[in-house]
Protein backbone atom coordinates (compact mmCIF):
# COMPACT_ATOMS: atom_id res chain seq x y z
CA UNK A 1 0.00 0.00 0.00
CA UNK A 2 0.88 3.48 -0.97
CA UNK A 3 2.01 5.86 1.94
CA UNK A 4 0.94 9.35 1.60
CA UNK A 5 2.63 11.97 3.91
CA UNK A 6 -0.74 14.10 3.73
CA UNK A 7 -3.37 12.00 6.36
CA UNK A 8 -6.64 14.28 6.05
CA UNK A 9 -9.54 13.80 7.97
CA UNK A 10 -11.79 13.10 4.99
CA UNK A 11 -15.55 12.68 4.02
CA UNK A 12 -15.86 9.87 0.57
CA UNK A 13 -17.51 11.68 -1.97
CA UNK A 14 -17.28 9.65 -4.49
CA UNK A 15 -15.23 6.19 -6.13
CA UNK A 16 -14.93 5.68 -10.49
CA UNK A 17 -13.32 3.78 -12.40
CA UNK A 18 -11.36 5.12 -15.42
CA UNK A 19 -11.78 2.16 -18.14
CA UNK A 20 -12.71 4.54 -21.37
CA UNK A 21 -12.37 8.24 -22.76
CA UNK A 22 -15.89 8.15 -21.90
CA UNK A 23 -15.56 7.99 -18.10
CA UNK A 24 -12.75 10.69 -18.21
CA UNK A 25 -15.11 13.13 -19.32
CA UNK A 26 -18.15 12.12 -17.05
CA UNK A 27 -15.90 11.77 -13.90
CA UNK A 28 -14.29 14.92 -14.46
CA UNK A 29 -17.38 16.88 -15.10
CA UNK A 30 -18.24 15.41 -11.63
CA UNK A 31 -15.09 16.74 -10.09
CA UNK A 32 -16.00 19.86 -11.95
CA UNK A 33 -19.61 19.78 -10.06
CA UNK A 34 -17.74 19.40 -6.61
CA UNK A 35 -15.61 21.66 -6.70
CA UNK A 36 -18.58 24.02 -7.44
CA UNK A 37 -20.23 22.82 -4.78
CA UNK A 38 -17.80 23.49 -2.24
CA UNK A 39 -17.65 27.02 -3.56
CA UNK A 40 -14.50 27.17 -6.01
CA UNK A 41 -14.72 30.01 -8.61
CA UNK A 42 -14.68 29.60 -12.37
CA UNK A 43 -11.01 29.49 -12.09
CA UNK A 44 -10.29 27.28 -9.75
CA UNK A 45 -12.92 24.77 -11.26
CA UNK A 46 -10.98 24.80 -14.34
CA UNK A 47 -7.76 23.91 -13.23
CA UNK A 48 -8.39 21.12 -10.65
CA UNK A 49 -10.93 19.67 -13.82
CA UNK A 50 -8.11 19.93 -15.95
CA UNK A 51 -5.61 18.87 -13.34
CA UNK A 52 -7.88 15.43 -12.92
CA UNK A 53 -8.24 15.38 -16.58
CA UNK A 54 -4.48 14.87 -17.18
CA UNK A 55 -4.28 11.95 -14.53
CA UNK A 56 -6.92 10.24 -16.03
CA UNK A 57 -5.32 10.35 -19.52
CA UNK A 58 -2.24 8.91 -18.42
CA UNK A 59 -4.14 6.10 -15.92
CA UNK A 60 -6.23 5.24 -19.31
CA UNK A 61 -2.99 5.83 -22.09
CA UNK A 62 -0.24 4.19 -19.69
CA UNK A 63 -1.72 1.77 -17.16
CA UNK A 64 -5.12 0.18 -19.06
CA UNK A 65 -7.16 2.36 -17.20
CA UNK A 66 -7.38 3.37 -12.98
CA UNK A 67 -9.69 4.61 -9.89
CA UNK A 68 -10.37 7.33 -8.48
CA UNK A 69 -11.48 8.68 -5.01
CA UNK A 70 -12.99 11.69 -4.40
CA UNK A 71 -12.61 13.33 -1.00
CA UNK A 72 -13.84 16.58 0.75
CA UNK A 73 -11.30 17.25 3.73
CA UNK A 74 -9.72 19.51 6.36
CA UNK A 75 -6.25 20.09 5.38
CA UNK A 76 -3.53 22.38 6.78
CA UNK A 77 -6.66 24.40 8.22
CA UNK A 78 -8.07 24.26 4.79
CA UNK A 79 -11.20 23.10 3.03
CA UNK A 80 -9.29 20.79 0.33
CA UNK A 81 -11.37 18.93 -2.25
CA UNK A 82 -8.43 15.18 -2.51
CA UNK A 83 -8.72 13.64 -5.92
CA UNK A 84 -6.44 10.04 -5.70
CA UNK A 85 -6.02 8.03 -9.00
CA UNK A 86 -4.33 4.73 -8.30
CA UNK A 87 -3.91 2.35 -11.08
CA UNK A 88 -2.43 -1.09 -11.47
CA UNK A 89 0.06 0.19 -14.49
CA UNK A 90 3.65 -0.70 -15.37
CA UNK A 91 4.87 2.33 -13.22
CA UNK A 92 6.83 5.16 -13.47
CA UNK A 93 10.84 4.02 -13.63
CA UNK A 94 12.06 7.66 -12.92
CA UNK A 95 9.63 10.14 -11.19
CA UNK A 96 12.05 13.12 -11.48
CA UNK A 97 12.19 12.67 -15.19
CA UNK A 98 8.11 11.95 -15.63
CA UNK A 99 7.74 15.11 -13.58
CA UNK A 100 9.74 17.04 -15.99
CA UNK A 101 8.49 19.66 -18.48
CA UNK A 102 8.26 18.50 -21.56
CA UNK A 103 9.33 14.75 -21.31
CA UNK A 104 7.10 12.38 -22.73
CA UNK A 105 7.99 8.35 -23.72
CA UNK A 106 5.11 8.22 -26.30
CA UNK A 107 3.46 11.27 -28.25
CA UNK A 108 2.58 13.79 -25.90
CA UNK A 109 3.53 17.01 -24.75
CA UNK A 110 5.11 16.10 -21.98
CA UNK A 111 3.52 18.45 -19.89
CA UNK A 112 0.47 16.19 -18.02
CA UNK A 113 2.47 15.29 -15.31
CA UNK A 114 3.98 18.68 -14.37
CA UNK A 115 1.41 21.11 -15.69
CA UNK A 116 -1.14 19.31 -12.96
CA UNK A 117 0.57 19.47 -10.05
CA UNK A 118 1.05 23.35 -10.93
CA UNK A 119 -2.44 23.24 -10.76
CA UNK A 120 -3.05 22.25 -7.75
CA UNK A 121 -2.19 23.44 -3.82
CA UNK A 122 -0.51 19.45 -3.01
CA UNK A 123 0.62 17.59 -5.50
CA UNK A 124 2.30 13.70 -4.33
CA UNK A 125 2.83 11.10 -6.50
CA UNK A 126 4.26 7.45 -5.90
CA UNK A 127 5.10 4.89 -7.96
CA UNK A 128 6.40 1.51 -8.21
CA UNK A 129 7.74 -0.51 -11.39
CA UNK A 130 5.31 -3.70 -12.20
CA UNK A 131 3.01 -2.33 -9.60
CA UNK A 132 0.80 0.85 -10.74
CA UNK A 133 1.00 4.40 -9.80
CA UNK A 134 -0.63 6.94 -7.31
CA UNK A 135 -1.02 10.15 -7.91
CA UNK A 136 -2.82 12.32 -4.68
CA UNK A 137 -3.74 15.91 -5.72
CA UNK A 138 -5.47 18.66 -3.41
CA UNK A 139 -7.15 21.98 -3.87
CA UNK A 140 -8.12 24.37 -1.35
CA UNK A 141 -11.43 25.99 -1.65
CA UNK B 1 -14.92 -72.42 -10.10
CA UNK B 2 -14.81 -70.88 -13.55
CA UNK B 3 -17.97 -70.01 -15.55
CA UNK B 4 -17.83 -70.90 -18.95
CA UNK B 5 -19.13 -67.44 -20.92
CA UNK B 6 -21.20 -67.62 -23.75
CA UNK B 7 -19.75 -65.91 -26.59
CA UNK B 8 -20.08 -65.91 -30.44
CA UNK B 9 -18.01 -64.70 -32.78
CA UNK B 10 -15.48 -62.92 -30.22
CA UNK B 11 -13.30 -61.56 -32.77
CA UNK B 12 -15.52 -59.94 -35.57
CA UNK B 13 -17.56 -58.54 -32.47
CA UNK B 14 -14.96 -56.62 -30.81
CA UNK B 15 -13.52 -55.52 -34.29
CA UNK B 16 -16.98 -54.14 -34.83
CA UNK B 17 -16.99 -52.34 -31.58
CA UNK B 18 -13.39 -50.80 -32.39
CA UNK B 19 -14.92 -49.61 -35.82
CA UNK B 20 -17.62 -48.35 -34.19
CA UNK B 21 -16.07 -46.02 -31.24
CA UNK B 22 -13.25 -45.04 -34.46
CA UNK B 23 -16.77 -43.95 -36.22
CA UNK B 24 -17.84 -41.94 -33.51
CA UNK B 25 -14.62 -40.40 -32.34
CA UNK B 26 -14.15 -39.19 -35.72
CA UNK B 27 -17.69 -37.57 -35.57
CA UNK B 28 -19.76 -40.14 -37.05
CA UNK B 29 -22.72 -39.88 -34.13
CA UNK B 30 -24.71 -42.06 -36.45
CA UNK B 31 -22.52 -45.23 -35.68
CA UNK B 32 -24.48 -47.62 -33.48
CA UNK B 33 -22.99 -51.80 -32.81
CA UNK B 34 -26.77 -52.76 -33.54
CA UNK B 35 -25.78 -56.34 -32.18
CA UNK B 36 -28.75 -58.75 -32.90
CA UNK B 37 -26.75 -61.30 -31.41
CA UNK B 38 -28.27 -62.46 -27.80
CA UNK B 39 -25.12 -63.65 -25.39
CA UNK B 40 -22.88 -62.49 -22.32
CA UNK B 41 -21.64 -60.37 -24.18
CA UNK B 42 -24.68 -58.25 -25.95
CA UNK B 43 -25.10 -56.41 -22.59
CA UNK B 44 -21.18 -54.73 -23.07
CA UNK B 45 -22.71 -53.87 -26.93
CA UNK B 46 -25.59 -52.27 -25.56
CA UNK B 47 -24.55 -50.33 -23.02
CA UNK B 48 -21.75 -48.91 -25.47
CA UNK B 49 -24.61 -47.79 -28.03
CA UNK B 50 -26.52 -46.31 -25.09
CA UNK B 51 -23.47 -44.42 -24.41
CA UNK B 52 -22.31 -43.46 -27.81
CA UNK B 53 -26.42 -41.68 -27.31
CA UNK B 54 -25.77 -40.39 -24.20
CA UNK B 55 -22.56 -38.89 -25.52
CA UNK B 56 -24.66 -37.74 -28.69
CA UNK B 57 -27.15 -35.73 -26.96
CA UNK B 58 -25.01 -33.97 -24.84
CA UNK B 59 -22.95 -32.93 -27.95
CA UNK B 60 -26.36 -31.95 -29.59
CA UNK B 61 -27.18 -29.41 -26.51
CA UNK B 62 -23.42 -28.29 -26.74
CA UNK B 63 -24.18 -27.42 -30.42
CA UNK B 64 -27.18 -25.87 -29.82
CA UNK B 65 -25.96 -23.68 -27.06
CA UNK B 66 -23.01 -22.66 -29.02
CA UNK B 67 -25.41 -21.71 -32.23
CA UNK B 68 -27.59 -19.70 -29.83
CA UNK B 69 -24.59 -17.99 -28.38
CA UNK B 70 -23.28 -16.50 -31.34
CA UNK B 71 -26.55 -15.61 -32.38
CA UNK B 72 -26.24 -13.28 -29.11
CA UNK B 73 -23.01 -12.24 -30.29
CA UNK B 74 -23.52 -11.66 -33.67
CA UNK B 75 -26.97 -9.77 -32.49
CA UNK B 76 -24.57 -7.96 -29.82
CA UNK B 77 -22.03 -7.05 -32.36
CA UNK B 78 -24.88 -5.95 -35.06
CA UNK B 79 -26.03 -3.75 -31.97
CA UNK B 80 -22.52 -2.59 -31.35
CA UNK B 81 -22.16 -1.62 -35.18
CA UNK B 82 -25.31 0.79 -34.69
CA UNK B 83 -23.83 2.43 -31.49
CA UNK B 84 -20.76 3.44 -33.23
CA UNK B 85 -21.94 4.14 -36.16
CA UNK B 86 -24.68 6.70 -34.73
CA UNK B 87 -21.84 7.93 -32.76
CA UNK B 88 -20.15 8.59 -35.70
CA UNK B 89 -22.76 10.22 -37.24
CA UNK B 90 -22.71 12.51 -34.02
CA UNK B 91 -19.77 13.25 -34.23
CA UNK B 92 -19.97 14.55 -38.08
CA UNK B 93 -23.06 16.37 -37.23
CA UNK B 94 -21.32 17.85 -33.80
CA UNK B 95 -17.87 19.35 -36.08
CA UNK B 96 -19.59 21.30 -38.94
CA UNK B 97 -17.25 23.81 -41.13
CA UNK B 98 -18.55 25.95 -42.91
CA UNK B 99 -17.72 28.75 -45.49
CA UNK B 100 -19.03 31.99 -43.70
CA UNK B 101 -17.72 34.31 -45.78
CA UNK B 102 -15.37 35.01 -48.61
CA UNK B 103 -11.87 33.05 -48.35
CA UNK B 104 -13.07 31.73 -44.60
CA UNK B 105 -14.17 28.55 -42.66
CA UNK B 106 -15.44 28.49 -39.61
CA UNK B 107 -15.33 25.28 -36.95
CA UNK B 108 -17.06 26.09 -34.12
CA UNK B 109 -16.12 23.25 -31.31
CA UNK B 110 -18.66 22.18 -29.23
CA UNK B 111 -18.31 19.67 -25.88
CA UNK B 112 -15.51 17.43 -25.33
CA UNK B 113 -13.14 17.21 -27.10
CA UNK B 114 -11.94 13.39 -27.40
CA UNK B 115 -8.94 12.07 -29.47
CA UNK B 116 -11.55 10.46 -31.50
CA UNK B 117 -13.63 13.46 -31.84
CA UNK B 118 -10.59 15.96 -32.52
CA UNK B 119 -9.08 13.05 -35.22
CA UNK B 120 -12.86 14.14 -37.24
CA UNK B 121 -13.06 17.54 -36.83
CA UNK B 122 -9.43 17.48 -38.11
CA UNK B 123 -10.10 15.46 -41.64
CA UNK B 124 -13.09 17.35 -42.08
CA UNK B 125 -11.33 20.55 -41.77
CA UNK B 126 -8.66 20.02 -43.50
CA UNK B 127 -10.57 18.47 -46.33
CA UNK B 128 -12.83 21.44 -46.65
CA UNK B 129 -9.47 23.40 -46.62
CA UNK B 130 -8.67 22.18 -49.81
CA UNK B 131 -12.43 21.74 -51.63
CA UNK B 132 -12.83 25.53 -50.71
CA UNK B 133 -9.28 26.82 -51.17
CA UNK B 134 -10.24 29.16 -48.47
CA UNK B 135 -6.89 30.15 -46.42
CA UNK B 136 -8.54 31.71 -43.18
CA UNK B 137 -10.07 29.15 -40.84
CA UNK B 138 -11.21 29.93 -37.45
CA UNK B 139 -11.84 27.28 -34.84
CA UNK B 140 -14.45 28.49 -31.93
CA UNK B 141 -13.66 26.61 -28.89
CA UNK B 142 -16.04 28.71 -26.78
CA UNK B 143 -18.13 25.39 -26.40
CA UNK B 144 -15.15 23.32 -24.77
CA UNK B 145 -14.84 23.43 -21.24
CA UNK B 146 -11.64 21.69 -20.62
CA UNK B 147 -8.25 22.18 -22.54
CA UNK B 148 -5.51 19.67 -21.10
CA UNK B 149 -2.85 18.87 -22.91
CA UNK B 150 -4.05 16.49 -25.43
CA UNK B 151 -6.62 18.52 -26.41
CA UNK B 152 -3.95 21.85 -27.04
CA UNK B 153 -1.59 19.55 -28.53
CA UNK B 154 -4.46 18.60 -31.02
CA UNK B 155 -5.49 21.66 -31.66
CA UNK B 156 -1.04 22.38 -32.12
CA UNK B 157 -1.56 19.96 -34.84
CA UNK B 158 -4.65 20.78 -36.68
CA UNK B 159 -3.15 24.43 -37.22
CA UNK B 160 -0.14 23.05 -38.36
CA UNK B 161 -1.74 21.05 -40.83
CA UNK B 162 -3.72 23.91 -41.61
CA UNK B 163 -0.61 25.79 -42.47
CA UNK B 164 0.86 22.93 -44.45
CA UNK B 165 -2.00 23.26 -46.46
CA UNK B 166 -1.59 27.22 -47.36
CA UNK B 167 -4.09 28.03 -44.53
CA UNK B 168 -3.77 30.03 -41.25
CA UNK B 169 -6.04 29.12 -38.64
CA UNK B 170 -7.51 31.15 -35.27
CA UNK B 171 -8.35 30.01 -32.75
CA UNK B 172 -11.12 31.72 -31.06
CA UNK B 173 -13.29 31.45 -27.54
CA UNK B 174 -10.50 30.72 -25.18
CA UNK B 175 -12.07 31.76 -21.98
CA UNK B 176 -9.57 33.39 -19.09
CA UNK B 177 -10.01 30.42 -16.76
CA UNK B 178 -8.80 28.25 -19.70
CA UNK B 179 -6.30 30.72 -20.64
CA UNK B 180 -4.54 30.57 -16.96
CA UNK B 181 -4.92 26.97 -17.09
CA UNK B 182 -3.02 26.69 -20.19
CA UNK B 183 -0.43 28.61 -18.83
CA UNK B 184 -0.08 26.94 -15.61
CA UNK B 185 0.49 23.54 -17.40
CA UNK B 186 2.98 25.19 -19.17
CA UNK B 187 1.77 24.92 -22.77
CA UNK B 188 3.22 27.23 -25.34
CA UNK B 189 0.45 28.62 -27.71
CA UNK B 190 2.15 31.06 -29.05
CA UNK B 191 2.70 29.84 -32.12
CA UNK B 192 -1.27 29.80 -32.49
CA UNK B 193 -2.60 33.14 -33.73
CA UNK B 194 -5.73 33.57 -30.64
CA UNK B 195 -8.50 35.88 -30.55
CA UNK B 196 -10.84 36.05 -27.73
CA UNK B 197 -14.07 35.90 -29.28
CA UNK B 198 -15.20 34.33 -32.09
CA UNK B 199 -16.18 37.72 -33.12
CA UNK B 200 -12.72 39.33 -33.18
CA UNK B 201 -11.96 36.69 -34.85
CA UNK B 202 -14.04 36.93 -37.44
CA UNK B 203 -13.18 41.01 -37.82
CA UNK B 204 -9.47 39.54 -37.89
CA UNK B 205 -10.08 37.22 -40.78
CA UNK B 206 -11.89 39.96 -42.69
CA UNK B 207 -9.10 42.67 -42.55
CA UNK B 208 -6.98 39.84 -43.80
CA UNK B 209 -9.00 38.97 -46.93
CA UNK B 210 -9.01 43.20 -47.54
CA UNK B 211 -5.15 42.92 -47.19
CA UNK B 212 -5.03 40.01 -49.57
CA UNK B 213 -7.27 42.13 -52.21
CA UNK B 214 -4.99 44.65 -52.30
CA UNK B 215 -1.91 43.06 -52.74
CA UNK B 216 -3.86 41.11 -55.57
CA UNK B 217 -4.88 44.30 -57.05
CA UNK B 218 -1.35 45.84 -56.92
CA UNK B 219 -0.84 42.57 -58.46
CA UNK B 220 -3.45 42.90 -61.24
CA UNK B 221 -1.76 46.55 -61.96
CA UNK B 222 2.13 45.38 -61.96
CA UNK B 223 1.13 42.66 -64.23
CA UNK B 224 0.75 44.71 -67.99
CA UNK B 225 3.51 46.62 -67.04
CA UNK B 226 5.78 43.75 -67.17
CA UNK B 227 4.40 42.71 -69.95
CA UNK B 228 5.46 45.63 -71.69
CA UNK B 229 8.88 45.29 -70.20
N1 LIG C 1 -0.06 6.34 -14.67
C1 LIG C 1 1.10 6.16 -15.32
N2 LIG C 1 1.62 4.90 -15.49
C2 LIG C 1 2.78 4.74 -16.14
N3 LIG C 1 3.49 5.73 -16.70
C3 LIG C 1 3.04 6.98 -16.58
C4 LIG C 1 1.82 7.28 -15.90
N4 LIG C 1 1.62 8.61 -15.94
C5 LIG C 1 2.66 9.13 -16.61
N5 LIG C 1 3.50 8.17 -17.01
C6 LIG C 1 4.78 8.37 -17.73
O1 LIG C 1 5.24 9.68 -17.48
C7 LIG C 1 5.43 10.40 -18.70
C8 LIG C 1 5.08 11.86 -18.50
O2 LIG C 1 3.68 12.01 -18.28
P1 LIG C 1 2.97 13.37 -18.66
O3 LIG C 1 1.53 13.27 -18.38
O4 LIG C 1 3.71 14.49 -18.01
O5 LIG C 1 3.24 13.51 -20.22
P2 LIG C 1 2.56 12.69 -21.42
O6 LIG C 1 1.37 11.95 -20.93
O7 LIG C 1 3.61 11.91 -22.10
O8 LIG C 1 2.09 13.85 -22.41
P3 LIG C 1 0.87 14.89 -22.14
O9 LIG C 1 0.29 14.57 -20.80
O10 LIG C 1 1.48 16.24 -22.19
O11 LIG C 1 -0.11 14.68 -23.25
C9 LIG C 1 4.55 9.69 -19.70
O12 LIG C 1 5.04 9.85 -21.01
C10 LIG C 1 4.65 8.24 -19.23
O13 LIG C 1 5.81 7.63 -19.71
MG1 LIG D 1 -0.13 12.86 -19.78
Amino acid sequence: MLEFTYKAHCDLLGKFKIDTEYDIVTVRQTIRQYAKDMGMGIVDQTRITTAVSELFRNMYNYAGGGEVLIERGEVENHHALIVTCTDQGPGIEDIELAMTDGYTSGQGMGYGLPGAKRLVDRFEIQSKLKEGTTVRMMKWK
Amino acid sequence: MKEILNIKNTKERIDRIEDILASVASGDMDARINSEIEDDFSGIEAAIDLLINDLTDELRQRENMQKELENKLSKIQDQQKTILQQQEDLLELSSPVSKVWDNILILPVIGTLDSQRTQVMMENLLQKIVETGCTISILDITGVPTVDTQVANHLLKTVTAARLLGAECIISGISPAIAQTIVHLGIDLSAIRTKATLQDAMIFAMKQNKRADEVRALGNLALPNEKTD
